[in-house]
């Protein structure tokens, strides 16, 4: 008796798993997300799914592509490397995807990006900022249309030039992003500001990304009497810092604060007021950056459709779906190689102004955008004030500096 | 010098937080003998649950007093339905259903309350900062610091003295024996992880408004409470309390001066204490 109830649930498990695939058999236009849809970065991937379905739905509303309706198969990369490759390999093998967007995680990219040329299917990065994505392990299926890390830490470095700080120290999460966001920062505002010092191993702070109580960091840094803070953490890691920081008088020094990401939406709906003001924080997108028509009437789409403003990765996510759209209908196909040719040296109007990806590395020539926190009745959490957008050619690096041997 | 005492202090209070989460840890294990890798779970509920309640009353200590109350009729229904059939077995069949748990928890906990943070706020007598050595230093980590020890006098006096405490104590010391004599013990099993559990989700509405509350918190403070366990003994509250102590001050002075190094500390003190003294600080001959 017992071993019919087995057998009854094995063979109702096999088709529930197996029913959704035959009955999705149809002629679409395939397109494989991965994100960190669970554990600390969770929203992100939420925040990154939510822009993808609104751009799918819009193009679905106007009749597909190439007149196939679209399609989306969503993946969680965990944040974890071998989990990330795992289901990149089903979404390409299993589902048939056509193209794979997404990557939060720098470690996660390190790990898929050189896999793509095994699986030959283009790859459109849209939050990973790691620069070896469109850098050292840049390949022909491996495209970023969102703002790089090194994008983003000159125009840090751009601020911290023009301030008065003479030492530098930094916080940041203990893996490859806090690490090369420091990196890259002495090396650019070393060139900008020759007399800048930065302190050394001992004395800067990178954090577990499972920290919670940030309080040891925020003593040793507060300690060592630096002039200018760098700090790359983000998420989750950013939200508690901000919060233990404030109270023990982190905020009410007279140095200079950088915080890198601070301008994400998934920080700011959760800090709300206790994110203090006057900050500097940088972004890969603001939605009240661009007053262009298209990105007005996508922040209000998705404003109507999920009671928040879009944040970056939103528009990251939203983004790719566009380019990717712009590519098959440039091909006339949806052959892989046809599209990855037609990516390279694309322009495409997104709504946080034009992007073009350029040919050499498939980095999207993007600005990069800075603000000072500021509080405004008008929305619920913070806004930027003033905000600063560094045009692509400020910020993006030369080719010659991105060690990207495209073969 | 001050910064030395700020060390102190934040290893004190992140010390005692750990002691907290650990002390349910260690009940299940020292009575039951189970090892719940669930249990950062059952703290992560308890913070949400916190946040439920403080959202629909603004009271923390409502919030602080009834969060908890609830997450452990949820750790009742686990172990009777659930983790009663894993006694008799072996360990990894309690190590793999707890961590099933863990799973199905934090799944649960996304789909209710959604991937993002919440940030709340400690109640207004403990909210803000006073002035220590020239410092701001926050007074809700000075009441950390005081509740850990005094909730640990009262479980330890709730074991040592009450006949409920003595019962549960035999009941763990033979499980037969205590059977023999009358003793109801499953019902006294289910109430022991009921406990344990209230314990986990007491430190998750402590911790609640000293971090953000948001998924998978649990994870990242079980490996921690597992150590603290370990290197004080498994069953033992003295020992959770100066391994939590040790722990905390060892992180935070690590955090210091050891530079890239500190992430290892953590897990070198476990090693040292496993290969010198396996039973822990304070624990029993195995």
């Amino acid at each position: 008796m017992k071993r019919m109830w087995l057998v009854c649930m094995v063979i109702g498990f096999l088709g529930v798993v197996l029913c959704p695939h035959w009955a999705m058999a149809k002629d679409t236009a395939k397109l494989g997300f991965v994100y960190i849809m669970s554990g600390p970065f969770a929203t992100y991937g939420q925040f990154a799914k939510q822009g993808a379905e609104l751009a799918m739905e819009e193009i679905n509303q106007k009749g597909g592509i190439l007149g196939k309706k679209v399609e989306g198969f969503f993946e969680d990369s965990q944040g974890k490397p071998d989990v990330g490759v795992r289901v990149i390999r089903k979404l390409v093998m299993q589902d048939d995807v056509g193209v794979l967007i997404g990557l939060d995680s720098s470690g996660v990219a390190q790990t898929v990006v050189p896999l793509m040329e095994e699986l030959q299917t283009p790859l459109i990065v849209t939050h990973a900022a790691t620069p070896a994505v469109t850098g050292k392990l840049c390949n022909k299926y491996t495209f970023r249309v969102s703002v790089s890390l090194n994008q983003n830490v000159k125009a840090a470095a751009i601020i911290a030039s023009e301030s008065k700080a003479k030492t530098w120290t930094t916080i940041g999460p203990d893996y490859a992003f806090g690490y090369e966001s420091w990196e890259y920062f002495q090396k650019y505002l070393s060139k900008l500001k020759p007399d800048v010092k930065f302190f050394g191993k001992e004395q800067v702070a990178f954090a577990p990304t499972k920290t919670t109580d940030f309080a040891p960091y925020i003593t040793k840094v507060m300690e060592s009497n630096p002039e200018g803070v760098l700090i790359s953490l983000w998420g989750g890691n950013l939200i508690d810092f901000v919060k233990q920081a404030s109270e023990m008088g982190f905020f009410k020094k007279d140095w200079q604060v950088l915080m890198t990401l601070g301008a994400a939406t998934e920080v700011l709906y959760a800090l709300k007021d206790k994110m203090p003001e006057n900050l500097w924080v940088g972004t890969r997108y603001w939605f009240l950056a661009n007053q262009s028509p298209l990105n007005k009437s996508f922040v209000e789409a998705y404003h109507k459709k999920y009671g928040e403003y879009p944040s970056y990765n939103a528009h990251g996510a939203y983004a790719a779906v566009y380019a990717y759209k712009a590519a098959v209908e440039k091909a006339k196909s949806f052959d892989k190689d046809k599209v990855i040719q037609v990516l390279e040296g694309l322009e495409l109007e997104a709504p946080i102004g034009k992007l073009k990806i350029r040919k050499e590395d498939h980095q999207a020539l993007s600005p990069a955008i800075w603000g000072k926190t500021k509080a405004d009745p008008q929305y619920p959490i913070r806004i930027l004030d003033p905000v600063r957008i560094f045009p692509a050619e400020q910020v993006t690096p030369p080719i010659e500096e991105t060690e990207c041997k495209m073969k | 010098m001050e910064t030395i005492a700020l060390y102190i202090l934040n290893g004190l209070s992140w010390g005692m937080l750990l002691f907290l989460i650990s002390l349910g840890l260690t009940t299940v294990f020292g009575v039951l003998g189970v090892l719940n890798f669930a249990h950062g779970s059952l703290f992560m509920l308890g913070a949400y649950f916190s946040l439920q309640i403080m959202r629909m009353s603004h009271n923390f200590w409502l919030a602080l007093a009834f969060a908890p109350i609830f997450v452990a009729v949820v750790g009742a229904v686990i172990e009777k339905f659930i983790l009663k059939r894993v006694y008799v077995r072996n360990v990894s069949y309690q190590l793999l259903i707890t961590f099933g748990i863990l799973l199905m928890l934090d799944d649960a906990v996304r789909l209710i309350w959604g991937p993002a943070y919440h940030v709340i706020d400690p109640p207004q007598i403990l909210s803000g900062s006073i002035t220590v050595f020239g410092r701001a230093y926050p007074v809700y980590r000075f009441f950390l610091i005081l509740v850990g020890p005094v909730l640990g006098i009262f479980i330890w006096a709730f074991f040592s003295f009450t006949r409920l405490g003595k019962v549960i104590r035999a009941a763990a010391f033979d499980r037969e024996m205590a059977a023999g004599i009358g003793i109801d013990v499953n019902k006294l099993f289910t109430l022991v992880f009921g406990f344990g559990t209230y314990l986990a989700a007491l430190g998750g509405a402590l911790a609640a408004p000293h971090q953000s509350v948001g998924p998978a918190m649990g994870e990242r403070v079980i490996i921690e409470s597992f150590i603290v366990v370990v290197i004080g003994g498994l069953g033992s509250y003295p020992g959770a309390f100066v391994g939590a102590l040790v722990l905390g001050i060892v992180e935070s002075f690590g955090t210091a001066f050891a530079g890239p190094a500190q992430m290892a500390l953590p897990y070198m003190l476990l090693a040292f204490v496993l290969l010198v003294r396996p039973r822990g600080l304070f624990g029993k001959e195995v």
